[in-house]
Formats: structure tokens, sequence, C-alpha cells
């Protein structure tokens, strides 16, 4: 038996299935792939199957990551890709298959990229925003009061640009078990301080990175 | 509208993956390449409407002619619905998004009576005129199929065409036809008058009804030769009927989410109040080989890790143990649990049981139905007090230390001592399980008991009786309730006011189609959810069209009445239901067809149970 990370994109009308969906839904897609995959060996056997990040609904993913078991340990690993994208709806598609390097713990930053319908005005409000100190949003703990964090100082990086008309924000937060910044609350905090923005935008997480700004594989 | 403002709408309602398409398996075809678009139309959400076999099966048979693009659509959830009719959404398909407005066909499904305001609600939203003498245009047609076309007359004003008995030919039938009459031209009237030879097409506009007095039906009569009656269709070599290999595997989870086999249609058993055992009739078996066959290729292109056998009366199947050991060849290997639903109590075995746990375990439930012996043989139920005892302990022996139980109220000749007997029976479940010295230790018994509302449906031996008044439910469910006296025993039951509408509905006539659009202009649709159901709403609307709705439901009918089925055949014969419903007066039971013939009619296809050897 040995692990495999396998890499993948999530986008279009897969963006609508949520974490818990989308553990259904790739127990299904392994099995109907015919792969070896280890089970789970409790009173209700299922194909052993984690995700590295949990992707929140709605957004894209270029660089989504799960970890699952293969029972064969001279199985080439390398085709793997090839036949899950045989089985699957083309909203999903794996483009990796490696062993992997790093625990899962390691991840400590994720990157996204946020592209805005309206340029001008939202580029040069978000601009000024962004170095605001102190940037206070909302989160819910996980007691699920909504309790209020200074974001300034959890922005590792950002930048604007513009693309085809829109303003294109590529920014990146504290990611993984440690210390989790969802986006969303960082738009809804600049909504909020400027409700005159027409209210709409689409994220793409873009990579997973470990503590030394590396992409996590 | 564009894709991307679309994506942007969804992400503002719940459970956005109930219509954003493009699930595992689904079906995309390039519009210019067909000549039939077909809207396949669930009149219920997502996750309920894709639990639906006959929507499958026929969506994978239309899809596979090539002439043929069939896509799926479903009553879009209440907050959904207003974000389209605030952007000017029209209802579109899942497939291609494409509004269904545009199609050749939206076909509805008709599961349930509470279903009806939705159709209404559907059809408004897809922006085609309600009613079928408004739509002068050829396309869409507007057809329906399913189990509620054994009496759709209060649908009878909307729909164009509508599907008696099994689909899988009279559809395609009808299709081809009207691809001939879009090649060739016509008229739309010429098409339904040509549709109506087809066997089990009934097209309501050919026939006219009038009434007595009373309110009951006169007289109904058909115009330009079309047919009297109208002969349900069926499906006679189940092994040859067109099966799904693949099914539409969503994104989100659904009611039943797992692949399902189906083993054989109708049911031997004839129990009184179940409209399926005697509008599906006569029971039709699939092969060992097909079922194995059909299930395997299910699961290996689906994915799913569970198969339901799916019947009427699943431990009624005459090879079952032979089904089993043949599914468990594969099944345990794959990793795939078997699930039985709509086991009988005086067939389940501890091999049985054990058959099904071999991967994982699922929970158990049994129909009682009634409370007492006389009762249960009132309805013909055929089974003993001591099998359910004698089930439940097996069931406990097997290391299960909860199981359900359902039963019925409201049943014709039911007093308060029926009622108690639930209780009773459902104690003596729990007695049972303490006296074993070897139950499962340290662990506490369950016994759930879910009662819900008899309703009298057509084609069965007591579509004569008067359904029991809201108070009288209410009563005997308050009753029930404290009959019980264990903590051990949970007690759920079903909403008076939807079984009552439910009630006038199933036996309803065409003039309910004025009660059916004025509600539906005050705003009435899934009345299934007990969370949207407006019963003030219904009974304004009836009010308002002078109907009393007890008319239709509470009401005694006399066996020379003409009821506003009788001119649809299901073929089991109407002398057939009264000699049934005298035997059910006496408590006298009535042996399944295996056993002997009672010369329903059904023998009449020449083939199924009727011919079995003996």
């Amino acid at each position: 038996m040995k692990s495999v990370r396998l890499f993948f994109t999530k986008k279009g009308d897969a963006r609508f299935v949520s974490h818990l969906d989308m553990n259904r839904m790739m127990t299904r897609l392994v099995r109907k792939a015919g792969l070896d995959i280890w089970y789970t060996e409790g009173f209700n056997p299922h194909p052993y199957m984690t995700f590295a990040l949990p992707l929140p609904l709605g957004f894209e993913g270029l660089y989504e990551i799960m970890d699952i078991r293969i029972n064969d340990d001279s199985f080439d690993i390398s085709k793997i890709p090839d036949i899950m994208n045989g089985v699957c709806p083309k909203s999903i598609h794996f483009f990796d298959a490696k062993e992997p390097d790093k625990k899962v713990g390691a991840i400590a930053f994720a990157e996204y990229e946020i592209i805005f319908d309206d340029v001008g005005e939202v580029r040069n409000k978000l601009s000024s925003f962004l170095v605001e100190k102190p940037i206070i949003a909302k989160k819910r703990t996980k007691k699920g009061d909504m309790k209020e964090i200074d974001l300034s100082d959890k922005i590792k990086d950002f930048c604007i640009t513009s693309e085809n008309g829109n303003t294109k924000l590529k920014i990146i937060l504290p990611a993984g078990s440690n210390d989790n910044i969802n986006p969303s609350i960082l738009l809804e905090a600049f909504y909020n301080k400027n409700s005159d923005v027409y209210y709409c935008y689409d994220v793409t997480r873009t990579a997973i990175l470990d503590g030394n700004m590396k992409k996590f594989k | 509208m564009d894709k991307k403002r679309f994506e942007q709408l969804l992400l503002t309602v719940q459970k956005p993956g109930r219509y954003s398409g493009g699930e595992i398996n689904s079906v995309i075809k390039d519009k210019n390449e067909v000549d039939i678009r077909f809207a396949f139309c669930f009149p219920d959400n997502y996750e309920v409407g894709m639990s639906h076999l006959g929507m499958k099966i026929l969506y994978s048979q239309f899809n596979d002619r090539e002439d043929i693009w069939c896509e799926r659509v479903f009553a879009p959830w209440p907050d959904f619905e207003s974000v389209m009719r605030q952007n000017g959404i029209p209802l579109f398909a899942l497939e291609s998004k494409d509004p269904i407005k545009d199609f050749d066909f939206i076909g509805f499904t008709l599961q349930y009576e509470l279903s009806y305001s939705n159709v209404l609600n559907m059809l408004e939203l897809a922006g085609v005129p309600l009613l079928a003498k408004d739509r002068t245009d050829f396309a869409p047609l507007i057809v329906a199929g399913g189990p509620c076309t054994c009496n759709a007359e209060p649908l009878a004003d909307f729909v164009d065409i509508f599907f008696l008995g099994e689909g899988e030919q009279s559809d395609l039938e009808v299709m081809d036809l009207y691809k001939k009459y879009k090649h060739n031209g016509g008229t739309k009237a010429d098409f339904l008058k040509e549709a109506s030879k087809i066997d089990g097409v009934y097209v309501p506009s050919l026939y006219d009804v009038s009434y007595n007095e009373d309110g009951t039906v006169k007289s109904v009569s058909s115009k330009y030769n079309a047919p009297m009656p109208i002969r349900k269709r069926i499906e006679t070599d189940l092994d040859k009927t067109y099966y799904p290999e693949k099914f539409v595997v969503p994104y989100i989870e659904i009611v039943h989410d797992r692949a399902v086999q189906e083993i054989f249609r109708g049911c031997i058993r004839g129990c009184r109040f179940c409209q399926a055992g005697f509008i599906y009739r006569p029971v039709r078996e699939k092969s060992v080989e097909t079922i194995c066959r059909q299930a395997k290729a299910l699961c290996d292109n689906t994915g799913y890790d569970e198969i339901s056998l799916s019947s009427l009366s699943t431990s009624d199947y005459r090879d079952l143990e032979k089904l089993l050991n043949s599914l468990l060849e594969w099944t345990e290997k794959d990793k795939v649990s078997l699930s039985l639903p709509s086991l009988r109590i005086d067939n389940f075995s501890e091999e049985l049981l054990e058959k099904i746990n071999h991967v994982r375990k699922s929970g158990l439930t049994f129909a009682a139905e009634a409370g007492t012996q006389r009762l249960r043989d009132v309805i013909n139920k055929n089974i003993t007090e001591e099998e359910i005892i004698r089930t439940c302990k097996t069931a406990f022996e097997g290391g299960y230390t909860a199981v359900k139980l359902y039963f019925m109220m409201g049943l014709p000749t039911e007093t308060y001592d029926d009622i108690k007997g639930i209780a009773d029976l459902a104690q003596k479940i729990v007695d049972t399980f303490y006296e074993m010295p070897n139950r499962p230790k340290g662990k506490s018994v369950s016994v759930n008991i879910s009662v819900s509302n008899f309703v009298p449906k057509p084609f069965t031996p007591f579509e004569f009786h008067p359904q029991i008044t809201r108070e009288e439910i209410i009563d005997k469910q308050q009753y029930l309730k404290q009959c019980i006296h264990s903590k051990k025993i949970s007690f759920s039951y079903h909403e008076n006011r939807t079984s009552f509408l439910e009630g006038v509905f199933a036996r309803g006539d065409r003039r309910l189609g004025a009660v059916l659009l004025k509600a539906h202009e005050k705003g009435c649709k899934f009345d299934s959810w007990d969370e949207f159901f407006e019963l003030e709403k219904w009974m304004d609307s009836f009010a308002e069209c002078g109907l009393d709705p007890k008319f239709y439901a509470n009401r005694e009918r006399s066996y020379e009445e003409i009821n506003p089925w009788d001119h649809l055949d299901f073929c089991v014969s109407k002398d057939f239901l009264i000699r049934e419903n005298e035997r059910a007066k006496m408590a006298k039971t009535t042996p399944n067809c295996r056993k002997q013939c009672q010369n329903c009619g059904a023998n009449i296809f020449g083939k199924g149970v009727c011919f079995e050897k003996r």
C-alpha cells in the first residue's frame, strides 16, 4: 500500500459542489475508475480519501489536492490522472499524481485570484483598502459566534492589475489548520466599507503554499 | 443570459448544485442534430426528482435515440424561483440551460397528487400558456405519465396527452408520430386525434364529461372515434424491456443516492389499500441473469457503492436466494452493499438478514399497516402478529436494536381498538427484546412507529370508501399518543391537512382544474412540503369555484356511480374491486396471485404471473 497525492482543477459547474458533496463524488469517481484503492476497515468501509484544503462553495480551484492510498505498491501512479480524467465530469481535471512530499500540516498559505466586474472605481478603492491598518473583518469562530479580527497583518502579499477591462486581485492569505483566512471575509469587509461598489466577484484559488511560499506537494 | 451572470446568481441561492447541470453521465447533444427536444420535468425539487427510477429509465432510453435529446427539469426551490422571476430567467433544462418553452415536448411525471400545483407553476415559469386550449402553437406539447394518470382528470384542462401505464413504447410511438407531423406539416388537432389511436395514449380533450345535479359524473363520451375505454400499456417481457446502463450521478446528495435495480413490476399481494398493487398488474419478473448483468453495469458506470433491489415487494421475487447469491459473487469483492426495501414480514429470514449485511448494515423497516389482526384482514395484509414478533426477534438476534414499523390510520372499518392495537403491538416488540436472554448487551431498544393517513385511491377495492375527516385523524393521533407508555417507542405521524387535499385530488374530476388554477394564482406550490402548504388558500379556491372538497374526499360512493376515472382501463375490473370490497367488509382475506387467481382482469395481456406454472 502506498499513499498517492493527486492534483486537480475544479472549474465551471464543479464550483457548485460543496466540500462534503465533493467527498461523496470523488468516492464514486475513484470507484468508477476502477482504481485498486485502500478501504478503511471500520464498520462502514469506504475508500480512504482526504482533501488537503477544502475549497469553499463557489470558488474555482486550479491547484486542488486529494490523497488516496493504492493497495498495489508496484502500480505506476503516473497513470492515475488519465484514468481519473476518463471518468470525471469535464469540470474536474486531474493533472498530476505524486507520492506526497510533505504532510498536510505543512500547508501555510493559499494564493487567490479575484476578478471584479467593475474597473476604475473598484481598483482605486481596493488599492487603498488593502493597505489600511487595521482592516477589521468578521470571522465565525469554531463555536459559531462572530468575532472581529484584524486582517491587515494577515495579508502576505497582493497585487492588483487590470485584465480585459476587469480588475484582478492576486492575494496570498494564511491557509491550513493553524490559521485560515477565507478571502470572502476580506471581500465582505471591503464591500461593507464601499457599499456603492457593484457587488460581484469571482474567486479562484490558484495555489496552495507551504511556509516557504513554495507550492505544497 | 450569459454564463457568468447565471453562475453569479446561482451563488446567491441554497444548494446551487440543483441547477448547475454537468453531472457525471448527463447527456449533452448538439441541438441542431436532433429532431425532437424533450424536457422531462419532475414537479418537485432536484433531490426528490433525481431519486425517481422512471425518469432515469426514460432519460436514457430517449437519449439512446440519435434524433431525440431528453433533458431534465425540476421545480426550482422558492429561493431560486424568486431569483428567476426577478431576473427574467425562464424555466430551463439542466443540460443545455435552454428555455423549455422552445422544446417539442414538455413531459411531466405525476407521482403524487400534491405535485399538481407545481406542474402549473413550472408551466408558468416556462412561459407556456397553462390551459391546453390556449396553446395554439403545435409545440411544445404538454404530456404526462406516471401512476397519477390513472385518474389525472383534475389536470385534463392543462395536459395534451396522458400516457397510461408503462411509457417505454407509447412515448416513442407518439414522438415518431410527432416527427412525421413536424416534417410533413399538419395541425395539432389532427395530430392529437391520430395520437389517441396509439395504445396507452389518452388525449383528454377528445372526451366530454357531463355531470348530474348532485355533482357526480353523468357520462363520459368520446369524440372523433377516440377509443373508449382507454387501456393502459405495459411491458410484457421485462428481460427485453429497456433498462439504463448508467444513471446521472448527482453532485449533491439526493434522497435515494444509490444504484436502483428493478427486479419485477407489479405485486402479487393485493393489499386492498394499495393502488400500486392494482394498477401495475400483472406481476412480471426479470430473470436472475438480466438483473445481475444490469446491476453490475450500473455500479461500474456510476461508482455507486450501494444497490437497491427495487420492486413493490422484494421478498416475493421467486428466485430471491439464487439472485442474492449471484449478486454477492461480485458485490462483496467490489464493496457494494445490497439494500432490499419493501421486505415483507412473513418471509424474512436469518439468511436473508445475513446476506444484506454482508458489506454494510442498513436500517430495518417493516410495514405492518394495521394494529389488529381483524383490521389487517380487512385490508388483506395477510400477516399475523406472531410473524411480526418473530421477525423483530430475528432482527434483534442479528444485532439490530432499532426497528421501524409503518402503519396507516383511517382504514375502512377502523375503530379506536385498532388504534390502540398499534401501541400494543409496539409494546410487545419492546417486551420481546427484553425477554431475550441473548439480546445485545448494554444497548437499549428503539421501536419507531410511523403512522400515515390512509387515502382511498382509484382502482383499489377501497375506492368506494369515504376518507376519514381531518378532525377524526387528529382525534385518533391524540388517542394513539396516549396509548403509548414506553420511552422506547417513538411515534411519528403525518400532517392531516395534506392528506385531506391528496384525498380530494386522488378521486377528483375535471372540475377541479378550475380549483387548481385558482390555487396556483394564489401562490400554492410544493404542497407536499409542510412548510409551504397553505390549506386556507386551497379552501378559498374551492369556495370560489363553488365546489366542496368533502364531496370528493369524505363521501361514500355507490357501486353504481360513474367514477371520474371509469373510462380509463387499468385492467382491474370494477366487478373484481367490488368483490374485494365485500370481502373486506367481512374481514375475509384473499389469497395472493400465485396461490389462486381472482380473475381481476390483468390476464388480458397474456403474460406475467397469470400464466406462471403453479
